[in-house]
């Protein structure tokens, strides 16, 4: 798809993405959303529960983060989900619950996160085969590698500190889980707004063919975006971690897919070259609020499956449709 | 249609691990375990058929897992005569509804079906969390019987592939299934109706993954609402692995079919060598990574 100035583009003057409806609709149906979850129960907006939605958020939207620069690329990460349990487990194995280990573990999770980012980029860089049955296949392999390690068990034992770290409460009532969440997004928004590799990874998305031709190094683009996104899946391991203190092997299996949705409702699209990591912050917060509301209203687990299947159909229609009017 | 040198790579695959199993692996090459890998394999092909339709589109379907547990729940509650109704009025209803949407709501089939997807998986666990029923007699024999000492689903999976094989390429459907997925705005031009075309293929995905889920039923015996959960992911491992580029226009229902028998073949192999199900996971990762890195479709001079 080439991207088009938009009409909207040229008004505003300055000529950024920024401004244009389809980065407001987000935040305006989050507010809408709150607004009917504060109709529907007093406690909705407490402070309390808000943090408790961001905190739940957390994994998932730090998951998020990275996969939406390779989907402003045009391709598709399905391993995120594999990465997250892969750095989940090695973390805890490596910990063996001795405080001495937490940052040789921590440290060893992030590598090995970023390096197989960076196998799954070349693999998508190097070869004609679509990253999505590419990714597809790390995926299965590496699910495989988590389960021979632990045995398909529960596994290792956290380092003492580490969960009470990041679920202490800075002021009484501000987890540091959050706050790790939201410094990684601006960081994260930096990274989109003022580098030269955001740049070319909008341009490749929007036109790989022009992007070659103008010389844009795009090989080297698509290995550092899934270098990102291994990194931040496996923060997002650890912040699991933090949350929940255990690690099965397939602790987040089907994390890849509840990842693309929040992309997307954050209104990247697969054809690449538009979206951002604000709107992916935006989509993760629906996402999870959404859950919040089904829990609210009373409905079991199965049926949020169908609210949320209704959710990531009807927001993306919603984006097609504002997207074509403005004729990005 | 011509024969692309990259579509035999399928073929010479099978061949290779056909040879090195039966010499190499014990109680591999005896009547009975080939009977087995019909019977384990016919699910996957049919899901695999019915995918090729999809992604010839230029499309993708990840609903047809969720889809195959919900004719097995389905299949499982209700009385013998009712299940072959219950199981294409599911996979039409299923297919027409993904089909219309892609068409109107112009979204990404990936995240469409993703959203069906999770819709159906919901229903299936609202309808039951945990088996129920039993399948029918006649698709327990289907599943597990023999007809003149061959496997009875083979001559049923054999002639739907037949039919497939013939509707993609020898057809007027087919042949503007293929310039659908190719380019949809040609297409268009071209006079073809692409969003009756885009419909219809997801009708034949749904309609064999209703059949699919019937023999999956005859097999497990028991309505488990998991059932199919995964198996969307498989067809499309077959899919690609028969040499069927995910950017559509263009594939073949024999190569996709014969991939999905490799697939099912590799896990009985490694099941016989008494490999743990979690190194079979990781041996699949490699080999799906390996086929179709060895296997590229060839070169465009745009990409």
């Amino acid at each position: 798809m080439i991207q088009q100035p938009s009409q909207n583009d040229l008004l505003v003057g300055h000529g950024r993405r920024r401004l244009r409806v389809a980065d407001w609709a987000i935040w305006l149906v989050l507010l809408c959303l709150l607004g009917v979850g504060s109709l529907l129960s007093d406690s909705m907006l407490r402070p309390a529960n808000l943090v408790n939605i961001m905190r739940q958020a957390a994994p998932l939207g730090i998951a998020a983060l990275g996969v939406t620069f390779v989907m402003i690329l045009g391709e598709v990460d399905l391993a995120v989900g594999a990465v997250i349990s892969v750095s989940a487990v090695l973390a805890t194995s490596l910990m063996q619950g001795s405080s001495a280990n937490l940052f040789p573990a921590v440290a060893t999770s992030l590598v090995v996160s970023t390096v197989i980012g960076g196998l799954n980029g070349s693999l998508v860089a190097f070869s004609r085969v679509s990253s999505f049955i590419l990714t597809l296949g790390t995926a299965i392999f590496l699910y495989g590698c988590t389960q021979i390690l632990t045995g398909g068990m529960a596994h290792g034992t956290v380092s003492p500190g580490f969960r009470e770290f990041f679920n202490l409460r800075l002021g009484g009532w501000l987890p540091v889980l959050v706050i790790a969440f939201l410094l990684l997004a601006l960081v994260a928004l930096v990274i989109q707004r003022t580098s030269v590799f955001a740049r070319q990874v909008y341009l490749i998305g929007a036109n790989r063919r022009t992007a070659r031709l103008s010389g844009l190094p795009i090989e080297r683009t698509i290995v550092i975006a899934y270098m990102l996104s291994g990194f931040f899946a496996g923060v997002a391991g650890l912040a699991l971690v933090a949350r929940s203190g255990v690690s099965g092997s397939l602790a987040a299996s089907g994390y890849e897919f509840d990842v693309l949705a929040a992309v997307i409702l954050g209104g990247t699209s697969f054809q690449g070259g538009r979206g951002g990591v604000d709107g992916t912050v935006g989509g993760v917060l629906i996402l999870t609020l959404a859950f919040n509301l089904v829990n609210i209203i009373g409905l079991n687990y199965h049926s949020q499956l169908i609210v949320k299947g209704l959710i990531i159909i009807i927001a993306s229609a919603a984006y097609q449709r504002i997207g074509a009017q403005q004729g990005g | 249609m011509r024969v692309h040198l990259h579509n035999h790579g399928i073929l010479l695959i099978l061949a290779l691990i056909v040879v090195a199993a039966s010499l190499g692996v014990p109680g591999f090459f005896n009547a009975d375990n080939i009977a087995n890998v019909v019977r384990q394999s016919s699910v996957l092909v049919l899901l695999a058929l019915g995918q090729t339709f999809v992604v010839v589109a230029g499309m993708i379907d990840l609903s047809v897992g969720s889809l195959v547990s919900l004719v097995v729940v389905l299949a499982a509650s209700n009385a013998g005569s009712e299940v072959l109704s219950i199981a294409l009025g599911v996979g039409l209803a299923s297919g027409l509804v993904t089909g219309l949407l892609v068409n109107f709501l112009k979204i990404n089939s990936l995240v469409l079906t993703l959203g069906m997807m999770t819709i159906i998986n919901g229903m299936v666990f609202v309808y039951t969390e945990q088996s129920i029923g039993a399948p029918a007699p006649w698709l327990v024999s289907l599943a597990n019987g023999n007809i003149a000492g061959i496997p009875a689903v083979l001559p049923l999976v054999v002639a739907v592939a037949g039919v497939c094989h013939g509707l993609l390429q020898h057809t007027r459907f087919g042949l503007h299934l293929q310039a659908t997925g190719g380019s949809d705005e040609n297409a268009r031009h071209a006079g073809i109706r692409t969003n009756r075309i885009i419909v219809l293929s997801f009708i034949a995905n749904g309609l064999l993954a209703g059949v699919a889920g019937l023999i999956l039923l005859g097999r497990i015996g028991t309505g488990y609402p998991n059932a199919g959960s995964g198996l969307e992911l498989d067809a499309i491992v077959a899919v690609v692995l028969g040499g069927t580029s995910l950017r559509g226009g263009r594939g073949s229902m024999i190569t996709s079919a014969l991939a999905a028998v490799v697939l099912s073949l590799v896990s009985n192999i490694l099941n016989l060598l008494e490999i743990s199900a979690f190194v079979q996971m990781t041996a699949k990762g490699l080999i799906v990574l390996s086929v179709v890195l060895l296997n590229q479709p060839p070169k465009r001079a745009f990409a």
